[in-house]
C-alpha cells in the first residue's frame, strides 16, 4: 500500500521532451488511469514510475520516499507489461514463482503464494502448463499473478489489454476491476482506450503531448471536460463541435450557429472569458436526439440522413447539414433511412461551449 | 458444363484443370528446377560414391566388386584411427570454445551502441576472407623469431619459443585456432540476431522481480537462446568435421603432418582419391564421414524436438 506522487516530473530524450514537468498523486488504493494518444508521455510516466527509464527533472516519490535514484526492485512495485512478459520456457508456476525468486522465502511459504495467488486468478488447474498452452486472458492473468505474488505496494500497468480480442478485454477489464476491489492495492494503469478508462478508474488523468490536461473522476471529465481534446476523446461517440459566433441581440448573449441558420440563447456566465468571438458549440451524440423539441435554450437542427448505424438499444444517426456532418442518436426502434430529411433537438443543460481561439471550455448551457 | 456455368473456352489443356490441379501443376513447374538440379549434382554423385565405396577403382582400371574389402580395410588402418581422433578433436574442442567466445562477444556487443556496426563487422570480415591468405598469414604468425609475432611475445614475457606448427601436440590446436577465429564473424552476427528475438519486456520485468545479471542470463536468455545454440552447434560441427582449407594450408609441405597429428577425414579421403588414386577405398571413407555428419544432424532434430 503507498501512495505514489509526482512533482514536476521531466522527461527528455535529446533534445525533445516527452514528459513536461508534471504533477501527480495518486492516493494510497487508488485506481488512477493514464490516458491520451500514442506520444502522449503516458507510457514513458509509468516507466519512469518503475524505474525503467531513467528521470530527466523532478521527483517521484513512492510511500513518502523519493526514488528518483532507486533500482527498480527497491521501489516495492510490480508492473503488468502489454505483451504479457510472461517466460515461454517456464511453466505458469514458474512464471508466478520467479517474482519471488530473489525473496529469501522457505520452499514451502514459497509453494503456499504461488497457490494462492493462482486461486485469486483461477489458474490453480493450470499451474503445470506452458505459457503456449494458455489463451491470451489465461497469460493476461499469470502476468497479473506474477506481479501480485509478491504483495507489492503499488502495480503498474501497461496498456495490458491491447493485446486481446474485444470480448477478452471486457472481461479482463472487469476481472482487474474486481482484483482492485478485493487488493485495495494503488494501480496506476496506462491505456489508450477511453472505455477502459471511464469503466476503471477512480480517476483519470488525461495526457497529451507531454502534458497532464486534465485530471479527474471518470463523470467529471464526463460532465465537465476542461478542453476541447478531453471533450472529444471521453465518451463515444465523438462529441460533436459546432462553429458559431458569440452575439448579442436583444440584450442577450447569443451563439449563432455559423450557415445552419441555428442559434443558442446564453447565460452570461462564463463568457467573458471568451477570448473573441468564435467559439465551438459542443454536444453529445446522445443528447442529439431525432425528433426530439429542444425546448427553450436547446439546440435544434435539421439535416439530410447519411448514414444509420442501428446498434440494438439505439440507433447512431449520421447527419449531413450542408456540408457539416455530426452523429445525432435515436431511440432503438426508431431507424430513419439514408436521405431522409430529419430534425434533431438537443435539451437546455446538454451543450457545451468552448472558446476556438484556446480550446478551453467556457461553460455548461 | 451445366447451363449455370460460366461460360468457358474448352479445348485448352489448362482451362480444364481444377484450380488446385493448376495450383500443384505450377508449384511442380517451378520445384522442378531445383530437384533436377540437386539430384543430378548432389544425389546421383552421392550414391555413386555408394557404390564406389564396394569396388577397387583407381581410375585406370575397370571397377571391380569387393565387397566390404574397403571397409575392413579402414577397420584395421592405423592412419584411419589416428584421422578419426584428429578430426572428433577438431569438433570436440572448435565447437564449444567457438561458441563460447562469440556468444561472450555477441552478449557484450549487443549492449554496446558505439561504433556497433564498425566493431562488428571487424568480428566479420575474417568469415568473408578466403582461408589460404589467411591460413599463410597465420603460419607466419606461428614462425620462430623474428617473423613469428606470437614468438616474439613469448620472448619478450622471457617464456621459452614454442615450436606451434612443428609440433605434434601444439599443431592440432595451433591449426584450430584461425579455423575458430574465422568463423566467429558468423557467430556473433547469428548470436546477436538471436539475442535481438528475445522481448526487452522480459529483461524489464526480471529487472523490477530485482534479479540478478548472472540469473538473467542463465534463466531466461540461455534457455530463450536454445533454437539460436542448437543451430549454431550443429552448424559450426558440421564445419569442423569437414575441416579441410585451414589444415592443408597451414602445413603446406607435409598437410596434416607433422607425423599425421593433424590429419581430418577430408584430407584423407582428398589424399586417398587424388594422390594414391584408390577411388573405392576413399568412397569408402566418404561414406563414413556421410554417416557421422547424418548421426551429428539425428542428434539436431532429436534436441530440436525436445522444445
Amino acid at each position: 500500500m503507498a501512495n505514489i506522487v509526482l512533482n514536476n516530473l521531466v522527461k527528455k530524450y535529446g533534445n525533445t521532451t516527452a514528459v513536461h514537468g508534471i504533477d501527480l498523486q495518486v492516493k494510497d488504493g487508488e485506481f488512477v488511469v493514464l490516458v491520451g494518444p500514442s506520444g502522449c508521455g503516458k507510457s514513458t510516466t509509468l516507466r519512469m514510475i518503475a524505474g525503467l527509464e531513467d528521470i530527466s527533472g523532478g521527483t517521484i516519490s513512492i510511500d513518502g520516499r523519493v526514488v528518483n535514484e532507486a533500482e527498480p526492485k527497491d521501489r516495492n512495485i510490480a508492473m503488468v507489461f502489454q505483451n504479457y512478459a510472461i517466460y515461454p520456457h517456464m511453466t505458469v508456476a514458474q512464471n508466478i514463482g520467479f517474482g519471488l525468486y530473489t525473496s529469501k522465502l522457505q520452499e514451502s511459504e514459497r509453494k503456499k503464494r504461488i497457490e494462492e495467488t493462482a486461486q485469486i486468478l483461477g489458474l490453480e488447474k493450470l499451474l503445470e502448463r506452458r505459457p503456449s498452452q494458455l489463451s491470451g486472458g489465461q497469460r493476461q492473468r499469470v502476468a497479473i499473478g506474477r506481479a501480485m505474488v509478491r504483495n507489492p505496494a503499488a502495480f503498474l500497468f501497461d496498456e495490458p489489454l491491447s493485446n486481446l480480442d474485444a470480448q477478452l478485454r471486457t472481461q479482463m477489464r472487469l476481472e482487474i476491476k474486481k482484483l482492485h476491489q478485493r487488493l485495495g492495492t494503488t494501480i496506476v494503469f496506462v491505456t489508450h482506450d477511453q472505455v477502459e478508462a471511464m469503466t476503471m478508474a477512480d480517476r483519470i488523468v488525461v495526457m497529451r503531448d507531454g502534458h497532464i490536461l486534465q485530471v479527474g473522476t471518470p463523470m467529471d471529465l464526463y460532465e465537465r471536460p476542461a478542453d476541447i481534446f478531453t471533450a472529444r476523446f471521453i465518451g463515444s461517440p465523438t462529441m460533436n463541435l459546432l462553429p458559431a459566433r458569440l452575439i448579442e441581440r436583444a440584450g442577450h448573449h447569443v451563439a449563432e450557429l455559423d450557415r445552419l441558420g441555428a442559434s443558442v440563447a446564453l447565460s452570461s456566465a462564463g463568457i467573458s472569458d471568451a477570448k473573441g468571438p468564435e467559439v465551438l458549440v459542443g454536444v453529445r451524440p446522445h443528447d442529439l436526439v431525432v425528433g426530439a423539441q429542444a425546448g427553450e435554450g436547446g439546440l435544434c437542427l435539421s439535416g439530410t440522413v447519411s448514414v444509420v448505424e442501428p446498434l440494438g438499444p439505439e440507433t447512431l444517426v449520421h447527419l449531413d447539414l450542408g456540408g457539416t456532418s455530426i452523429i445525432a442518436s435515436a431511440p432503438g426502434k426508431i431507424i430513419p433511412k439514408a436521405g431522409d430529411h430529419v430534425t434533431v433537438g438537443a435539451q437546455a443543460g446538454s451543450l457545451y461551449l468552448f472558446d476556438s481561439k484556446t480550446e478551453r471550455a467556457l461553460c455548461r448551457m | 458444363m451445366t447451363a449455370t456455368a460460366l461460360p468457358v473456352k474448352s479445348g485448352r489443356v489448362l482451362d480444364r484443370l481444377s484450380l488446385r490441379q493448376k495450383r500443384v501443376l505450377w508449384a511442380w513447374t517451378f520445384l522442378a528446377v531445383p530437384i533436377v538440379f540437386y539430384g543430378a549434382i548432389r544425389f546421383w554423385p552421392t550414391l555413386e560414391a555408394f557404390a564406389l565405396s564396394f569396388t577397387n577403382w583407381n581410375l585406370l582400371r575397370p571397377a571391380a566388386f569387393v565387397g566390404l574389402e574397403n571397409y575392413k580395410r579402414l577397420l584395421v588402418d592405423p592412419l584411419f584411427w589416428q584421422v578419426f581422433r584428429n578430426t572428433f578433436l577438431y569438433l570436440i574442442i572448435g565447437t564449444p570454445v567457438s561458441l563460447v567466445i562469440s556468444f561472450v562477444i555477441a552478449y557484450y556487443l549487443d549492449r554496446v551502441r558505439f561504433m556497433h556496426g564498425f566493431i562488428r563487422a571487424l568480428y566479420f570480415i575474417p568469415f568473408l576472407t578466403t582461408a589460404v591468405a589467411m591460413a599463410w598469414v597465420w603460419r607466419w604468425f606461428y614462425q620462430p623469431v623474428p617473423i613469428g609475432v606470437f614468438n616474439a611475445a613469448l620472448t619478450w614475457f622471457g617464456i621459452p619459443q614454442q615450436p606451434f606448427l612443428r609440433s605434434t601436440t601444439q599443431a592440432l590446436p595451433a591449426i584450430l585456432a584461425p579455423a575458430v577465429w574465422a568463423g566467429l564473424g558468423f557467430q556473433v552476427i547469428i548470436f546477436i540476431a538471436g539475442l535481438r528475438a528475445i522481448p526487452t519486456s522480459y529483461y524489464e520485468a526480471a529487472r523490477i522481480d530485482g534479479v540478478s545479471e548472472f540469473t538473467i542470463l542463465r534463466r531466461i536468455t540461455l534457455p530463450l537462446l536454445k533454437p539460436t545454440i542448437v543451430f549454431l552447434v550443429v552448424f559450426s560441427s558440421i564445419g569442423f568435421l569437414r575441416i579441410f582449407d585451414q589444415v592443408y594450408n597451414m602445413n603446406f609441405n607435409d598437410p596434416g603432418g607433422p607425423l599425421n597429428t593433424t590429419k581430418p577425414i577430408v584430407l584423407m579421403i582428398y589424399q586417398t582419391a587424388f594422390k594414391s588414386l584408390d577411388m573405392g577405398y576413399a568412397a569408402a571413407q566418404t561414406v563414413v564421414l556421410f554417416m557421422i555428419l547424418l548421426a551429428v544432424s539425428l542428434i539436431q532434430l532429436r534436441i530440436l524436438k525436445d522444445r
